[in-house]
């Protein structure tokens, strides 16, 4: 992968060039969508059970 | 600028979880009325905590407006809470307690729950719990106060409504 600062090697051929939305990382979305479940869960679980489920000092 | 569609989308989901936390913390503070504890309580003087009307006795009373089914005082010095090793209360009740110290700050922690405060000499601390089921709780000192904070500890029973024996009742 050459970067524009670099000069280009020219051992490596460009294989295919793509346009900007072209670029799919569709693992990368999996791997991020899965992610913010798991955060998503864990506050859930941590907020409205672990903390609103115990005794909670409370404003009468 | 161009900007990628996924990125888009994840910027926008990001958006989405912070506004998600800030909400279930609104919702905490104004749905379910979790209260940071205050200075409501008024201050006192550390030196003779007994004239106090509320420090008077330590221990379980009655509840002398509507807010609270009962009222505990409990007066936390070096090295023990006084009015809370044991204290019992009924479930399904709303107690307010009322803590000072009369010598160092201490802490008022009842384990397994979210009640915890600090206790400041000349200060009353005010804080109501509710306790919907029978258990036993600890209650810890949670500031350093001195050479036995370690031991500092009481006891606090929710026994079950059948159980309960009243003010002074035998259980």
């Amino acid at each position: 992968m050459s970067q524009a600062s670099e000069p280009a090697d020219p051992e490596v051929e460009m294989e295919r060039e793509i346009e900007h939305d072209e670029f799919d990382p569709i693992g990368t979305l999996v791997l991020i969508a899965i992610y913010f479940l798991i955060i998503s869960a864990l506050w859930i679980f941590m907020y409205f059970i672990e903390f609103l489920g115990r005794p909670t000092p409370m404003v009468v | 600028m161009e900007i990628h569609r996924y990125e888009k989308l994840w910027f926008g989901a990001a958006l989405v979880l912070i506004v998600g936390f800030i909400a279930t913390v609104v919702y905490g503070a104004a749905g379910v009325g979790i209260s940071m504890v205050d200075d409501d309580g008024g201050t006192i003087d550390p030196n003779n905590v007994t004239d106090h009307p509320k420090f008077e006795q330590t221990g379980l009373h009655e509840a002398e407006g509507d807010d609270a089914d009962y009222e505990a005082s409990v007066i936390a010095r070096r090295f023990i809470f006084q009015g809370a090793d044991p204290l019992e209360v009924p479930e399904n009740s709303v107690i307010t307690f009322y803590i000072t110290s009369p010598d160092v700050v201490h802490g008022f922690k009842i384990v397994d729950t979210n009640a915890n405060t600090m206790v400041i000499p000349g200060q009353v601390t005010e804080m109501t719990v509710e306790f919907d089921e029978p258990g036993e709780y600890g209650i810890l000192c949670s500031e350093f106060c001195g050479a036995g904070h370690e031991n500092m500890a009481g006891q606090l029973t929710v026994v079950p409504e059948e159980e309960w024996g009243g003010l002074g009742g035998d259980s």
